[in-house]
């Protein structure tokens, strides 16, 4: 047989590495930066663009797609080209791909610290940023088939099954929920409003989990961890079901982010089932991790690199336990818009795949540089600080988010609310607050313990640029399965026919659950009294965006006793039909706004309130954490793009009347003079052109239009 | 395994290639960059867990779709929640009309203090020294100072300043006590006052209605 050679490129391996290690350490360090800010309000040091609800973007964006997304991409570039015995098809397109995602993720945090957001959780970049990161993954889709079907073995292994699956899934998930309509260069409105922008989003945001911080790492843990070990994976059978069960059944459980909000109950109940069925599928994953160990427990107890594999796959079993009986409903009626939420996705994040980046970084690396590890004992250190970290950070909000959640539903024996006033249930969550940052500042520190690990490794060694291997080529194979052969097995030496399967597999949960939602009217019952937003509260609902108040505030009353007598009637889904995007919220930092400018409710405020609380919280409640916003007042609204957000509005099929945005402009004066005279009467003096009246005049509009009677023909 | 030809036969036949650490069976083929795969069968346990969450998920949405009009769970869960939640109250407050509780002074200035602390000390400070809502601990009252006044003011609110309406989150009981603790801060003289607003109040012209 005649050997072939060729070369592995260890360059963009190195590369991906460094931009891993570098967006960790920021990633990090802006995490520890919001869990201090969220209790210690003046950590913004006053600044508009580091507020909590725009740092707060910026960690999660890179902690996922830098750090984690890099992580992928060192992962991908080292393990496939020797899986498959052949060089990356392309190593301009992995220069373009390497080069172009760190663009996208330096682009990324300056227009996220700048306001640019589309307001939607963990898909916040705007329109242009979008369409970049589209190419980028297109490029590294053609770098992955390249180099599949140059492939020097017959097979493609369990690790290139799940990057096939990671690869389409995150591709249809970004495009169909980035669709929108610009109005600027730098700004746009989603083509869904309402609830269908909410289960898009949902659907998006939930497989982001999946196929952003699960599938791709579990094709890393396929790889990294039977090389770490040296030993046989547990059972190929496993792989093949949990493989497509996983990506089949985890696309359907997006609507578990929405239960008990106003999304139709026949949808919440199929992202209850599916959740609940996702648990073995996920644990098959587990499983074949931990189970890929057996023979080699006593290497567990000496390899950091083993160890820290052992707590990343222990805490994607707990996470993916936690996940589905958070999606049982009265679970989630407790839990949801908690911290126990947070605490929740930080045991994936901080366990899953943190430490499973770890342990690669600490193998890899001495590889790629021809060298031994740096030093054990400091990557032993990183593991017991981290699991520690770990621990610091969970456990308080869990008791944080029970503790709040408690404190919600709480009724005296008279029958009113134990707390009315919700800051109550804020300063009670302080000290855990403290306690996650400190866990979340030793995590820090064990970053910084592998910074210095690696740097002195790859110092200590020399980067082996090109690697030069040689393996025989492949015969031709036969195009229609064997006798002898398994269907599966036939699957695996057809990757593009592997490609279609896992397509379509990702596909009908999206498409079954979307689609009605757009077809049958009765999933948003029509409120004939909800009217499009004026001018001047659309600009103060595009300011809300831009501050980032979803980040703390919910905007979705849910139907218990508990809601409805602390905020008012429970949202409906008529309610939000010009709503682009939707802010339901998934967190509640403070109270829900859904019902804020309703004057018979529990929350009203007179105008004169917002405006002193927009500029000092503190003044107004002593213990608030909410930050200041004094530029509000000082900043004038952009009357420019007043016509072009109409205009766009007008195409997303919001009924303004014809030829409104020549008009909406003076009708936005007059609101804004009405309210700053409504001011001035209270003795604070504003010129109307301000954006502290936009925002507070859609304050006023928040929740308000059930409240109206319905047009006559509803009331005959 | 007696003769050669059936051990040849059996070798080729089941690939026995065994991992010695585990005793399983090694799969023949499956190595990728040296990494082998062996042909374990899926923990039973593990199967049955997925087979019960089928049946559970199958159940779940039989109920849902068949046997509920899924248009209207949660309405109606939250219409139980309310309906069981009204006759809970009427039992209590009935309870409470049959046999009033006597309560001491320090029991009811204890009670008023606590609502105090929690929603009126907000906008009126920690103290009643004011804040964004007027000082309470001096002799000018913006709405009337009586005990009807203040019992007037807190069930309706004065919505345009901000005041919203306790009606429906305080308890009678909860009102009348915390008039009662508000009344007693009357010259305290806390730090921090806020200048007097409305007009001069004399509690002599008041008939004292204790609650």
């Amino acid at each position: 047989m005649e050997l072939q050679k060729f070369t592995y490129d260890n360059r963009i391996t190195r590369d991906f590495t460094v931009a891993t290690i570098v967006w960790g350490v920021v990633g990090m360090l802006v995490g520890l930066l919001v869990a201090l800010q969220i209790f210690i309000p003046e950590m913004n040091f006053s600044l508009e663009y580091t507020t909590f609800g725009r740092t707060r973007p910026v960690h999660t964006n890179a902690v996922i797609f830098a750090f984690v997304g890099n992580a992928i991409f060192t992962a991908v570039y080292y393990s496939m080209p020797r899986l498959l015995k052949t060089s990356m098809y392309s190593k301009l397109l992995g220069k373009i791909h390497f080069w172009g995602w760190q663009l996208i993720i330096v682009a990324a945090a300056v227009t996220l610290l700048a306001g640019y957001t589309s307001g939607k959780e963990y898909a916040e970049l705007e329109w242009p940023l979008d369409i970049a990161i589209t190419l980028i993954w297109v490029i590294f889709g053609i770098n992955i088939f390249g180099t599949i079907l140059q492939r020097r073995v017959s097979h493609i292994y369990v690790a290139i099954w799940f990057y096939i699956a990671t690869w389409v899934t995150v591709a249809v998930l970004h495009i169909v929920n980035s669709i929108e309509i610009p109005y600027s260069l730098m700004k746009s409105y989603p083509v869904y409003a309402g609830i269908q922008d909410a289960l898009v989003q949902w659907w998006y945001g939930h497989n982001a989990v999946a196929f952003f911080l699960t599938t791709p790492f579990l094709g890393l843990m396929y790889y990294f961890v039977p090389k770490a070990a040296n030993r046989p994976i547990y059972s190929y059978k496993l792989s093949i079901v949990h493989f497509w069960s996983l990506i089949f059944i985890y696309i359907w459980a997006g609507p578990h982010h929405l239960l008990y909000s106003s999304l139709p109950d026949w949808l919440q109940a199929l992202g209850t089932t599916f959740s609940i069925m996702l648990i073995a599928p996920s644990w098959g994953g587990m499983i074949n991790g931990l189970l890929t160990l057996r023979g080699a427990w006593d290497k567990v107890r000496r390899d950091p690199v083993l160890k820290m594999f052992v707590v990343g796959i222990t805490a994607y079993g707990m996470a993916t336990f936690e996940g589905p009986m958070l999606s049982l409903k009265t679970v989630n009626a407790i839990s949801h818009f908690t911290d126990w939420t947070v605490g929740h996705v930080h045991i994936g994040a901080l366990g899953w795949n943190g430490m499973l980046t770890f342990g690669m970084l600490y193998w890899l690396v001495p590889r790629i540089y021809n060298t031994k590890l740096y030093s054990v004992k400091l990557a032993n250190a990183h593991f017991w600080i981290s699991t520690l970290a770990i621990i610091f950070y969970a456990v308080p909000l869990y008791i944080g988010g029970i503790t709040q959640a408690l404190m919600w539903k709480e009724f005296t024996p008279e029958g009113y609310l134990a707390y009315p006033n919700f800051l109550e249930t804020v300063t009670q969550l302080i000290p855990m607050y403290a306690t996650r940052a400190f866990g979340g500042f030793l995590y820090v520190v064990g970053m910084f313990m592998l910074v210095f690990n690696v740097v002195k490794t790859a110092k200590q060694g020399k980067l082996v640029a090109v690697e030069e291997v040689e393996a025989p080529a492949l015969h031709a194979q036969s195009a229609v399965k064997t006798k002898s052969e398994s269907w599966h097995g036939f699957l695996e030496r057809k990757p593009i026919r592997f490609l279609i399967f896992a397509t379509i597999a990702i596909l009908i949960g999206g498409i079954f659950e979307i689609i009605p939602t757009y077809l049958i009217n009765s999933n948003v019952p029509i409120i004939s009294s909800v009217q499009p937003y004026t001018p001047l509260e659309l600009q103060g609902r595009d300011i809300y965006v831009r501050e980032g108040c979803y980040n703390c505030h919910s905007q979705m009353i849910r139907p218990f006793r508990s809601e409805t007598e602390r905020y008012g009637e429970y949202s409906k889904a008529g309610e939000f039909i010009y709503d682009h995007p939707f802010q339901f919220g998934s967190k509640r930092t403070g109270p829900d706004l859904a019902r804020e400018g309703v004057k018979t409710g529990r929350l009203y405020k007179p105008n004169a309130w917002h405006y002193n609380h927009f500029i000092d919280p503190q003044k107004m409640n002593e213990g608030s954490i909410m930050p200041k916003y004094p530029w509000l007042a000082e900043k004038d609204i952009n009357l420019k793009s007043t016509a072009p957000k109409i205009r766009a509005m007008k195409k997303l099929g919001v009924p303004y009347p014809d030829n409104y945005e020549h008009k909406a402009n003076d009708d936005l004066l007059k609101q804004a003079e009405e309210i700053a005279q409504n001011l001035r009467e209270s003795g604070i003096e504003t010129e109307s052109t301000k954006e502290i009246i936009a925002l507070i005049a859609y304050m006023q509009r928040l929740g308000t239009d059930i409240m109206k009677p319905q047009v006559e023909e509803e009331e005959e | 395994m007696s003769t050669k030809e059936e051990k040849k036969h059996e070798q080729h036949q089941a690939k026995p290639e065994i991992d010695e650490l585990t005793n399983d069976q090694l799969l023949e083929g499956h190595e990728f960059d040296g990494i082998r795969e062996l042909d374990n069968q899926l923990p039973p346990w593990l199967k049955y867990l997925f087979y019960a969450s089928i049946v559970f998920a199958a159940s779940y949405l039989t109920l849902v779709f068949v046997f509920e009009d899924d248009r209207v769970i949660q309405a109606k869960e939250y219409q139980k929640e309310m309906a069981a939640y009204t006759e809970e109250e009427e039992a209590a407050e009935e309870e409470e009309q049959a046999a009033p509780v006597a309560r001491t002074q320090e029991e009811i200035m204890a009670s008023g203090e606590e609502t105090f602390s929690k929603i009126c000390s907000v906008c009126h400070g920690k103290f009643g020294e004011g804040l964004v809502g007027p000082n309470f601990t001096d002799e000018y009252w913006i709405h009337g100072g009586s005990r009807e006044d203040m019992h007037e003011v807190i069930v309706n609110g004065v919505i345009e300043k901000g005041m919203i309406s306790y009606k429906n989150l305080l308890s009678e009981r909860q009102i009348q006590d915390v008039i009662t603790y508000i009344k007693s801060l009357q010259g305290t003289n806390p730090p921090n006052q806020k200048e007097p607003q409305g007009e001069k109040y004399d509690p002599e012209s008041e008939e004292e209605t204790p609650s």
